[in-house]
């Protein structure tokens, strides 16, 4: 854990600038058995301070990385120096935004580190069971990997805080063929906030989810391919997770939405179902932890929900404090760096489209031709909210009930028209905590998401 | 710290600690980069850094650590790291460092910045866009100029050291007109010299011209099969997937790939040749010393369509009994074709002029289905309007055995050279 050495030189602060000093570590771990080979065994750390300096909306920033107040010093001046000589070029003269508080916010929670072998045993038997107990598998890879923030936050007219945000997750991918000869593959991934000995003590509580995904993967061995068009599709909680992240929650970014995206004249418009409502929590949802909770960002804004959709209509954008200010919203805490050497973008926390009050049952009886997309690999989205994502597992829906499973598809579409299409959301939510969102720098970010009864188009020959 | 000091301090840590394999790097760089947001200056980012990273060997286990703390400390604990790591680990013959390269210093790009050339040239491509494309949005850029240098020495006897730099610079753009608006799209490329205007290096004006001509796009009605032409940027991006389907380490190691056993058959159309080209005059930074301590080479991977080799680096070599290839790097280079790109557009009945592609690293089967982004219909030879809302879908190496044509123009983009490539066969679906 950082001990904190810079907040003596806050002292350094410019009259005149918003000020921003943090000193981070972040810190990665990653075993990956191949086949049962180690093929990586790797531990890395990196620890520095960065100040940003706001000079009437030109911004300078300078990072190094060394943790100490010498150092400090050293980033505070020059962050300075560049702020005022890139106003010279930059010819913006807007005035600060306000302060909304300011105070200390208590450390979250410790890191706690675990020894290389037992992230290597952990690898170890868990590769020993899928191996032993499913020999038919073409190929499996379990990874172990751990990124943790830890961040000390001062700043000039906000909160200061020192703040934590360990996570680590066991992914396993399991491989098999068609009687083709064709490859197929599914994975799944295990763990979330906290660290190895919140997670992973027991292997073995892994083993029923690891069993579950190896009778899909049999399922997916004899798929077909979707028929391609635009289809009726119950969306898993995932699935919905992936939508509220890439293909809403990105455009209702306040820097996106400054660059021209469908959010913009969409504000306080009806752009969604009046079953839909959205929201990017802070750190806690329904009463407990949220998956990846932040309590503090980058600028010292002190973190809430920010909500953006509500009952269909958009009613916010996610911001920093200068589009707060631009957009006469509240700044929430969404700005923030991956590691010291990044300055603060808006990134999203834990976005999630809320829970509806129908069952997932009820609802794939509901169904008399179309498609069950539980799972998604990866996804994509622009301005327009024109959207992609890849669906690694599905089946098909015939006469209201499961039919055969689906090899990998993808489904497309424009945010704001697919989800007016929304006609049924379940009553639960599933999140996933396991990926990084790229924007300029990786960021770990929760998303979450119910069932969703919904038009889509299915990609396909 | 100096990165001999540097280098001497690990090299005695891991004497003390009585390890005799191992490799170590320690480097240093320097990053001064201006952000541009809507158009104008937003920040100034100065980004100090170093750090090192040492691989121990204990008899066939292995093990890494990495860090950016230079202190005496911060090295003796990268040692002490590694060695856990590797006294941890597995026993695997497999792993090994690379015999003695012997001794180099590398010196590459440009060392020497000019901050005011390099603002003005910024400043200048920024203006003439605001004039020349007056309904184009420079959403977001960065222009930088890094500097770095590195020193890597293994217990073979190799010892490599260099020094780099470069300027880059990219943007994201997208128009509008009223209320109609395009999707984003990318364009970049890194440099040594500052002596032409960005706006005529590598694609930037066509993507600006493209872009221009793709507001209000509509969607494609229906399907059909045709032929999709991959501007260069896009024909990368694919190459890629096509490497990471069937040549890299991952899928030969799990046996995997589509192509596990056609080295030497024909797997793509005979136009297409592929190569790593780190010492291309083109490449501005390329790749001198792999991850396993070879010095790099110029490889290619796939020559007139015949498979030459896998992509193994020295663990996958030594695993599954295959050749080494001495490249880590990414300095793709393809051969150019014969045709123009109007020309190979004109010869197109029906398909797509596909300028970026959304979707995911297809399955290991090859099928890959994804929305095409910045594209336009080809109808009878013509390019008629830009579409949304339509995916391309296909398999990654049936299409690649259908190539129709090459462009002879490439995009040079400071660390590739890319033409335009043209595939048949391809599923072109609307609503």
């Amino acid at each position: 854990m950082l001990q904190d050495m810079i907040g003596s030189q806050v002292k350094l602060f410019a009259d005149g600038v918003q000020t921003v000093l943090r000193g981070q570590e972040n810190r990665n771990r990653r075993v990956v058995m191949l086949k049962g080979n180690l093929v990586q065994n790797s531990r890395s750390e990196g620890a520095g301070i960065n100040a940003r300096v706001n000079h009437h909306g030109t911004f300078g920033f300078a990072s190094i990385g060394e943790y100490s107040t010498e150092a400090a010093e050293k980033v505070i001046r020059a962050a300075t120096e560049n702020a005022l000589f890139l106003s010279r070029h930059s010819g913006r003269n807007t005035v600060l935004p306000p302060s909304t508080g300011a105070g200390t916010v208590p450390l979250n929670r410790e890191i706690i580190d675990t020894e290389q072998k037992e992230l290597i045993d952990l690898c170890r038997k868990v590769d020993d069971y899928i191996a032993g107990k499913y020999p038919d598998l073409t190929s499996r890879t379990v990874v172990y990997t751990e990124d943790s923030q830890d961040r000390i936050v001062y700043s000039s007219d906000a909160f200061s805080g020192h703040l934590t945000t360990p996570r680590c997750h066991v992914f396993v991918i399991l491989e098999a063929e068609t009687k083709d000869g064709v490859p197929v593959q599914l994975f799944k991934a295990f763990g979330g906030y906290g660290s190895f000995r919140d997670h992973f003590t027991r292997p073995e509580e892994m083993y029923p989810e690891i069993d579950a995904l190896y009778g899909r993967l049999m399922d997916k061995k004899e798929g077909v391919y979707a028929e391609a068009g635009y289809k009726t599709v119950i969306l898993g909680g995932m699935m919905g997770g992936m939508l509220a992240h890439e293909a809403v929650g990105h455009t209702v970014e306040a820097d996106l939405v400054r660059g021209g995206s469908v959010a913009g004249p969409s504000l306080h418009q009806q752009v969604a179902s009046p079953l839909v409502s959205m929201t990017d929590f802070a750190h806690t949802f329904a009463g407990k932890t949220a998956p990846l909770p932040v309590y503090l960002d980058d600028e010292g804004t002190k973190a809430e929900d920010a909500e953006l959709i509500r009952d269909g209509i958009l009613v916010g954008y996610m911001n920093d404090r200068e589009s707060a200010e631009e957009y006469g919203m509240k700044p929430v805490g969404n700005a923030r760096g991956w590691t010291f050497a990044d300055e603060p973008l808006i990134r999203m926390r834990n976005t999630c489209v809320l829970p509806g009050k129908s069952t997932v049952e009820e609802m794939i009886a509901s169904v008399d031709d179309g498609y069950y997309l539980i799972d998604s690999g990866n996804g994509q989205a622009d301005l327009t909210g024109e959207f992609m994502f890849g669906v690694t597992c599905g089946y098909e829906i015939k006469n209201g009930k499961l039919g055969r499973a689906l090899l990998d598809t993808t489904v497309s579409g424009v945010a704001f028209d697919m989800l007016k299409t929304v006609d049924m959301v379940s009553n639960e939510v599933e999140w996933s905590s396991s990926g990084f969102c790229g924007k300029k720098q990786p960021m770990a970010v929760g998303m979450g998401g119910p069932h969703m009864r919904c038009k889509i188009m299915i990609g396909g020959r | 710290m100096e990165l001999k000091t540097a280098a001497s301090l690990t090299e005695g840590f891991l004497k003390e600690q009585q390890i005799t394999k191992y490799s170590y790097t320690v480097s240093q760089s320097e990053k001064q980069e201006l952000n541009l947001e809507n158009g104008g200056f937003k920040l100034m980012r100065t980004v100090f850094s170093g750090g090192g990273s040492v691989r121990v060997f204990l008899g066939n286990r292995t093990g890494s650590a990495s860090g950016n703390d230079m202190t005496e400390q911060g090295l003796k604990k990268l040692v002490e790291d590694a060695k856990a790591a590797a006294e941890s680990a597995e026993e695997d013959p497999c792993h090994d460092l690379a015999p003695d390269q012997g001794r180099d210093v590398f010196r590459q790009g440009t060392t020497e910045e000019d901050p005011e050339r390099f603002i003005g040239r910024i400043r200048e491509f920024l203006e003439t866009v605001s004039r020349e494309y007056p309904k184009v949005r420079i959403m977001s850029g960065r222009g930088c100029f890094d500097r770095w240098s590195w020193l890597s020495r293994n217990s073979n006897g190799t010892e490599f050291s260099a020094f780099a730099g470069q300027y880059s610079f990219s943007v994201e753009i997208c128009a509008s007109d009223g209320n109609k608006t395009t999707g984003l799209d990318y364009a970049g490329f890194v440099t040594d010299t500052l002596d032409k205007p960005f706006l005529e290096m590598a694609d930037l004006r066509i993507k600006l011209e493209n872009i221009q001509k793709s507001i209000d796009p509509q969607p494609l009605q229906g399907k059909f099969e045709g032929t999709m032409v991959l501007m260069p940027g896009c024909a990368q991006d694919f190459l890629w997937m096509l490497m990471s389907n069937y040549l890299c380490e991952g899928v030969i190691i799990s046996g995997t790939s589509q192509w596990l056993d056609k080295v030497g058959e024909q797997v793509a159309d005979e136009k297409l040749t592929v190569s790593l080209k780190p010492f291309d005059k083109r490449i501005v930074v390329g790749e001198r010393g792999t991850g396993n301590g070879f010095r790099s080479e110029d490889v290619t991977l796939i020559e007139k369509g015949v498979l030459k080799t896998h992509w193994l680096s020295l663990y996958g070599a030594n695993k599954t009994g295959r050749p080494v290839v001495k490249n880590t790097g990414n300095d793709l280079v393809v051969e150019p074709g014969d045709k123009t790109l109007e020309e190979m557009i004109a010869s197109v009945d029906r398909g797509l002029l596909v300028g970026g592609f959304s979707g995911g690293q297809p399955g290991a089967n090859g099928e890959f289905s994804g929305v095409a982004k910045n594209s336009f219909l080809i109808e009878n030879g013509k390019i008629t309007r830009a579409v949304a809302e339509t995916m391309i879908n296909g398999n990654l190496g049936e299409a690649f055995r259908h190539i129709r044509s090459i462009s002879r123009e490439q995009l040079c983009n400071g660390s590739s050279a890319v033409p335009a490539i043209a595939m048949d066969g391809i599923v072109i679906s609307g609503k």
